[in-house]
């Protein structure tokens, strides 16, 4: 796999929420409003990128026995020392994302992309490989948090996050009336998280059936 | 054992590194963070003043053996105190400023009142903030009937405000 493909894969057909369902638990809970998502899905990119890049420089020298609690103490420190800064210069996005900013420490995607890529691989293509799953995370939360955000407020609403006064984005795509506020609540996560794998598992055995067919007729 | 001293020694100077990165980040950040979280205290001021900006306000650096008190801040010629007070149930938290000179009450504003709602809800109302604004912070300051067990406590505090601006000048 050459290393667009590499990346790529992080993007679609491996996507780490709709593909690989990991972490799950943070996209249930920040996806209300598209602004959250895409806060969210920085500080996972950046994390993401960095733990990568740090894990794979040092890959050679981590002893094989302890190589979980050092990748653990790295991706703890990243996601404190981010936690600070977005509690420094956007304090707005701190309040609306609360407790889950740290529990990006225990989000599977990063862990999981240290122990099987990272620490397997160089810099550079674990630095791709963390921009590549990192924007397939904040792609799916982006999507989820697109349609309750939109069906359960009918409004499109997006803000600096440096400087909440100031509006980028404000429309109204549904008429009040025709809101559906389930879509606010845990249950409409559950539902829209559902129809969105399934949508991505529909395609990918479209894409395999495809590409089972171009093979029969070269034979 | 050779190898459990590689260990030990590995993971302990991975966590020193990553100590050290986060004194630095916290040593760059912290001061910010702090400013942040005062202008958001700051921000509920502006009910009061609306013409006033979150700047305007000066935080007072005095310690206060009284646990009511939060916050005691210096706005123009008046002390602002943030107080929280118990009641029937959770209590009220208010705002009351009271004149440097002169001792008397120029704002009063109840930011929060967790008593039963319709009866010790009624010190958020501006009729209650009404009674107060102009009479001295020291003096008798009327309770709402039917409501004492709210608006006692808060008299009460505004009384214990009165002593510690004569304290504090």
């Amino acid at each position: 796999m050459n290393r667009f493909e590499n990346f790529k894969a992080g993007l679609i057909k491996d996507n780490p929420v709709f593909g690989l369902y990991l972490g799950i638990c943070s996209t249930l809970a920040i996806t209300t409003t598209v602004n959250n998502a895409i806060g969210m899905g920085a500080a996972v990119i950046m994390v993401l990128v960095l733990s990568n890049m740090i894990i794979s420089a040092i890959r050679k020298i981590v002893p094989d026995d302890i190589r979980i609690p050092v990748f653990i103490v790295i991706i703890a420190t990243l996601v404190k020392i981010i936690q600070m800064l977005i509690e420094a210069y956007a304090p707005a996005l701190n309040t609306s994302l609360g407790v889950f900013i740290p529990l990006i420490v225990v989000n599977c995607i990063i862990l999981g992309r240290a122990e099987a890529f990272a620490s397997k691989h160089g810099v550079l293509d674990s630095a791709l490989d963390g921009i590549g799953m990192g924007l397939g995370y904040t792609v799916a939360v982006i999507a989820m948090s697109f349609i309750r955000e939109v069906l359960s407020t009918g409004i499109l609403n997006i803000v600096n996050p440096f400087n909440d006064a100031q509006v980028w984005l404000n429309v109204t795509l549904i008429p009040a009336d025709y809101t559906i506020p389930l879509f606010n609540s845990p249950v409409g996560a559950f539902i829209t998280f559902a129809l969105l794998a399934a949508a991505l598992s529909a395609y990918k055995t479209h894409a395999d059936k495809k590409a089972e067919a171009k093979a029969k007729e070269v034979k | 054992m050779k190898k459990i001293i590689h260990l030990t020694v590995f993971l302990a100077l991975v966590s020193a590194i990553a100590g050290g990165a986060l004194a630095y980040a916290n040593q760059l950040t912290a001061p910010i963070i702090q400013e942040n979280n005062e202008r958001a205290e700051k921000q509920v001021l502006l009910e009061m003043y609306p013409k006033a900006k979150v700047d305007d306000f000066e935080i007072m650096d005095v310690t206060v053996d009284n646990p009511t008190v939060n916050k005691i801040y210096s706005y123009e010629n008046n002390y602002i105190f943030n107080m929280s007070v118990s009641g029937y149930k959770d209590g009220t938290t208010f705002l009351v400023a009271i004149d440097k000179d002169n001792g008397q009450i120029t704002a009063f504003k109840a930011i929060s009142n967790g008593d039963t709602k319709g009866i010790g809800s009624k010190v958020t109302e501006s009729a209650f903030a009404e009674s107060l604004i102009g009479k001295e912070s020291n003096g008798e300051l009327d309770t709402i009937s039917g409501a004492t067990v709210t608006s006692t406590p808060v008299i009460e505090g505004i009384h214990e405000a009165s002593d510690i601006v004569a304290e504090i000048d």
